[in-house]
């Protein structure tokens, strides 16, 4: 290839550079639109709207939306619900996956690769097909136990549904990241005489950190996203986490809209506010068994 | 108050329909033993199946009137009436409210055959000189005994707001058969207006027009039959139907399917629409908005089609509460339904200044305003009552059968022949109760 | 048993797994995980396997009667709903098989090779993906109601407006955009995570010899990426099979826009609940099934290896 016509080359791909530049930062400002415009719905208030029209230039701006919405939609309980679903989970889930992907890349057993697979398998199946025998199970077992309420309608069994769900998907990335730490820590962890469990808490735990802040970014958004779940396992609206009372606010407020938005704002700032703090963390941390070289 | 003199019957699937009468005096006993017997406060629970505002202020102000009354405490759950709907069955097999807001008809008597209801006959016995026999009627399940007590009914009839009609030089009483109406969405149209404003988005809302047009050109007697299922989708009198709800399709909005019931009062609100056929529950959101709006909301019956039945059936569902088998508190959930049956507890909640006709028949009409006077009247002129049809039928044939069929029939009214066919056989591939 | 490093004569100094305490640390570790897993996962999707060849209405266990094939002879052929609804599937797979998906899979090749912004668009793309459904139902009702954003911008009013979500022809397609705006960003950040192990010489190589950068990632990046394809290609067909909260959340149980998910729901939840709920989450089950021991069968080889 003569100088020349790399050159040519270069430069042709310069100008599709650029056109794909400008397409992807337009499309990106239209992405976010829909956020965009609903954060500017939430600081008008809803009379304006009705009286002048959603156009309107604004007249007031400001948070007394969001102060009505944190008052009249009882925002404060529904967040602290999420919080007691979405913390427990979370570390549930990582604790399983993590203790499950070090026996299985660590210790070679012969069910070792089906219990992977088990785990996988569990992760892709759609919530809709155990539903109902988890919910009868959950007051059987209640009922056994003397309290009805211990697992349905109570924050304990959503965790535990979510963390039986969740497990799969921490255990895969987990025993792929394993996979790139040398054998020979471990070899070297035997050789002095450590337990299994020391094996675990002081040698691979520290070295698991990367995987397990993105796993643990991942997990929070997902299960405080959560909607199912929480609807089909609780009755008493009050004890539900915020994406599910949400359909209730939506129900209530159908007509102010411009309170619902900034409801629905405050119900995303979590998950906003955790993506934005950890971006880093959650992209490197993520090896999903890509070749190298 | 009046002599509301008119048969309710339930259809009941595939049981035999049978009036319902009182079956001995011997489980009566003791029916003041637990109002008595509570010496201290209990704590018990109440579900409301509404998040809006003026029910909700409404039932808060029973609520607090009956722990006055009581000094119980009551907890007030409140959850989104779909929500709610949706979850019903598994709310009452874990953990319900002792005392929850719910509906009569089939629909209550289906969860008391499973026995997730409980038997108030008791309660009946003692506030039960307060209803009409065809309230207890609707209140009974399946094997005799009561399970409900009624709250408040609403009918199902035409409402406009008499401004518009006088702009229009109509007098309301003016439009008592098909001509007449068709006359009036005339003029609507001629004014560039929506004439007869219709939401389906929430698959239930035209079930009310279905149910009127049927009831108007084949009797009520054929409309209950129909639900049971012992006339059929593809009879030649079912069709007929939907010739005539096709003649009012070119004066409804363009946007049926994306409007739900309140999107349709919407337009009547701001006089975008002449008339709506929806109950008259509405009337509260009328006067939140103002008091002009509210007095200017008027309700007629249906108008007549088939002079064999003139205008004789309504539906009227009626709303109402009952005790849950699985509450933990079933004695206080028992005690709070005696009180809001009972004129105390009508009046706590006609206190709270949210129009409300109640079916107590101690409420004192003299007190209703001229709408809730109106919408006695059109009660009063319908000889059966029916209960709309997603309570009148089987709920797993209503929801999601007929509500999809009939928005199937929105999306293209010309298909109504393969719709029929499509509901009947789909009513018949229904596996037994 | 465990492996060891090769003929260490002092292997009696070292721990044994047949020591007791690592015996049950070993055994607690994979036995209480499996546990909970089989016990709330496997074991359910059993019964519910079992229950959708019964009548049941869901609430007296003595009530469950034998029903054989009858509820799968009732979705098959007398129910029209359910063509309805593999079709509207059929058409999210589709879709995001054929658009959503490989923009996704452009935008982060994009992103990867680090144009001006590449760290902004990287969040913008993806915050759809951060948000809870709920949420992003309400976003996008106020953007399509007979009241929202689009129609005030077509200047019509609630009674003339374009009816997103009532035009059966349309609703799909609105569907389909509101799901991408969120897929897109997914795949997007997947994809990326993937593109960051692969070795850059290899494309510096690809320069050098002229390529152009489609030509690049055609034949030097997309082969290399496998394992990514796969678990990309498996995510799309279950994204789209399992599909329910987005259009719950919008038409709630009436046949707005009927997809599997949603009949499932609607015959299983409710007063009008029935086994039929149970079969109809079998056969998504079953539809689900290709692509779960695709994605198993790749994991499975690698692991061999």
């Amino acid at each position: 290839m003569t100088a020349t016509i790399a050159r040519r080359y270069r430069g042709r791909q310069r100008v599709k550079d650029r056109f794909i530049s400008i397409f992807i930062c337009v499309f990106a400002l239209v992405w976010i639109f829909p956020i965009v415009w609903t954060l500017w719905s939430s600081l008008r208030p809803y009379k304006e709207i009705r009286a002048n029209g959603v156009f309107s230039a604004p007249e007031s701006i400001g948070f007394g939306n969001y102060s009505t919405a944190i008052e009249r939609m009882d925002l404060p309980t529904y967040l602290w619900n999420s919080l007691i679903i979405t913390a427990p989970a979370v570390f549930l889930t990582l604790l399983f996956g993590s203790v499950t992907a070090f026996v299985v890349s660590r210790y070679s057993f012969r069910w070792n690769v089906s219990m992977l697979l088990l785990f996988t398998a569990g992760n892709l199946l759609p919530p809709q097909l155990v539903f109902i025998p988890v919910f009868k199970a959950y007051l059987t077992v209640g009922d056994w136990l003397g309290n009805r309420r211990l697992f349905y309608d109570s924050q304990w069994g959503v965790v535990l549904i979510h963390v039986a769900f969740q497990m799969g998907f921490a255990t895969f990335v987990l025993s792929s990241y394993m996979k790139t730490i040398p054998k020979e820590i471990s070899e070297a962890a035997k050789v002095d005489g450590a337990s299994v469990f020391r094996h675990y808490w002081n040698v691979m735990l520290p070295l698991l950190r990367p995987p397990l802040a993105s796993l643990a970014v991942l997990m929070t958004t997902w299960i405080y996203n959560d909607f199912f779940w929480a609807l089909v396992l609780m009755s008493n609206d009050s004890k539900r986490p915020i994406t599910s009372a949400l359909g209730r606010l939506q129900g209530e407020f159908v007509t102010d809209y411009n309170l619902l938005a900034a409801g629905a704002m405050i119900a995303a700032l979590p998950t906003l506010l955790v993506f934005f703090i950890l971006r880093r963390q959650f992209i490197s941390g993520l090896t999903l068994g890509a070749t190298k070289g | 108050m009046g002599d509301m003199d008119r048969s309710v019957l339930t259809s009941q699937g595939f049981r035999p329909n049978r009036r319902q009468f009182l079956i001995g005096a011997a489980g009566v006993l003791g029916a003041g033993a637990f109002m008595s017997s509570c010496g201290g406060s209990s704590s018990l629970s109440f579900g409301a199946r509404t998040v809006d505002e003026s029910p909700t202020t409404q039932l808060k102000g029973l609520i607090s009137a009956y722990e006055a009354a009581s000094g119980n405490t009551v907890v007030y759950n409140a959850t989104e009436s779909n929500a709610f709907q949706n979850n019903l069955s598994q709310y009452l097999q874990g953990t319900p409210d002792d005392c929850f807001q719910w509906m009569a008809g089939f629909r209550m008597q289906f969860f008391a055959e499973q026995g997730l209801l409980t038997d108030i006959s008791d309660v009946w016995d003692e506030i039960g000189d307060q209803y009409n026999d065809s309230y207890k009627i609707a209140s009974t399940g399946l094997d005799g005994k009561q399970y409900f007590v009624p709250q408040s009914w609403y009918p199902w009839g035409l409402h406009f707001r008499k401004s518009m009609l006088a702009d229009l030089g109509i007098d309301p009483d003016g439009i008592y058969d098909w001509d007449d109406f068709l006359g009036m969405l005339d003029g609507m149209k001629s004014k560039g207006l929506v004439g007869f404003a219709a939401g389906d988005k929430g698959g239930w809302e035209a079930m009310g027009t279905f149910d009127i047009l049927n009831a108007r050109i084949n009797g009520y007697q054929y409309h209950v039959d129909l639900m049971a299922g012992r006339e059929q989708w593809t009879d030649a009198r079912t069709r007929e139907v939907f010739t005539y709800w096709e003649q009012l399709v070119p004066y409804m909005n363009d946007n049926v399917l994306d409007l739900e019931w309140d999107g349709a009062m919407q337009l009547l609100l701001q006089r975008k629409a002449g008339a709506m056929l929806m109950g008259s529950w509405f009337g509260g959101n009328f006067l939140e908005q103002s008091q002009e709006d509210y007095d200017d909301l008027w309700i007629i019956p249906f108008p007549e089609i088939n002079p064999e039945h003139a205008r004789d059936t309504i539906d009227a569902p009626i709303d109402g509460f009952c005790v849950a088998a699985n509450g933990e508190n079933t004695d206080g959930g028992k005690d709070l339904i005696k009180f809001a049956g009972s004129k105390e507890g009508m009046q706590a909640m006609l206190d709270t200044g949210v129009p409300m006709t109640s079916a107590n028949k101690n409420q004192d009409t003299s007190s209703y305003d001229s709408f809730q006077k109106q919408q006695l009247a059109v009660m009063d002129e319908a000889k059966y009552i029916t209960q709309f049809l997603d309570r009148d039928t089987r709920p797993d044939f209503a929801g999601p059968v007929v509500g999809p069929a009939f928005q199937q029939w929105f999306r293209d009214p010309s298909s109504i022949d393969g719709i029929l066919e499509s509901l009947q056989e789909q009513w018949d591939a229904l596996p037994p109760l | 048993m465990s492996v060891t490093t090769a003929g260490e004569p002092r292997s009696r100094r070292r721990r044994r797994l047949s020591s007791r305490g690592d015996r049950a640390t070993l055994g607690l570790f994979v036995g209480l995980p499996t546990f909970f897993h089989v016990l709330l996962v496997w074991l359910p999707a059993l019964a519910t396997i079992l229950l959708s060849f019964t009548f049941w209405t869901g609430i007296n266990f003595s009530d469950i009667t034998w029903a054989g094939v009858d509820n799968y002879d009732n979705i098959f052929f007398s129910t029209p709903a359910f063509y309805d609804a593999l079709r509207n599937n059929a058409i999210w797979l589709g879709w995001f098989f054929l658009i959503a998906t490989p923009l996704g899979v452009l935008l982060a090749y994009q992103i990867d090779r680090e144009i001006r912004g590449h760290r902004f668009y990287q969040s913008a793309y993806y915050i759809p993906v951060v948000l809870s459904l709920a949420v992003t139902g309400i976003i996008w009702n106020f953007m399509l109601r007979p009241d929202g954003f689009v129609n005030g911008l077509l200047g019509r009013d609630i009674d003339n407006a374009v009816s997103f979500f009532g035009n059966y022809d349309i609703n799909i397609y609105v569907i389909m955009v509101m799901a991408s705006w969120r897929h897109i960003g997914y795949i997007m950040l997947l994809y990326l995570a993937g593109l960051k192990a692969v070795d850059p010489a290899l494309r510096e190589a690809a320069a050098i010899d002229g390529a152009t950068e489609w030509e690049t990632f055609r034949k030097v990046v997309l082969p290399t990426m496998r394992p990514v394809n796969i678990i990309i290609v498996v995510i799309t067909m279950i994204e789209s099979l399992r599909a329910f909260d987005m259009v719950y959340v919008i038409y709630g149980t009436s046949a707005g826009l009927p997809i599997l998910g949603i009949l499932v729901f609607q015959n299983i939840a409710g007063e009008g609940a029935s086994m039929k709920g149970a079969a109809y989450a079998v056969i998504l089950f079953v539809l689900s099934i290709g692509p779960i021991i695709a994605y198993l069968r790749q994991q499975f080889r690698q692991d061999v290896s």
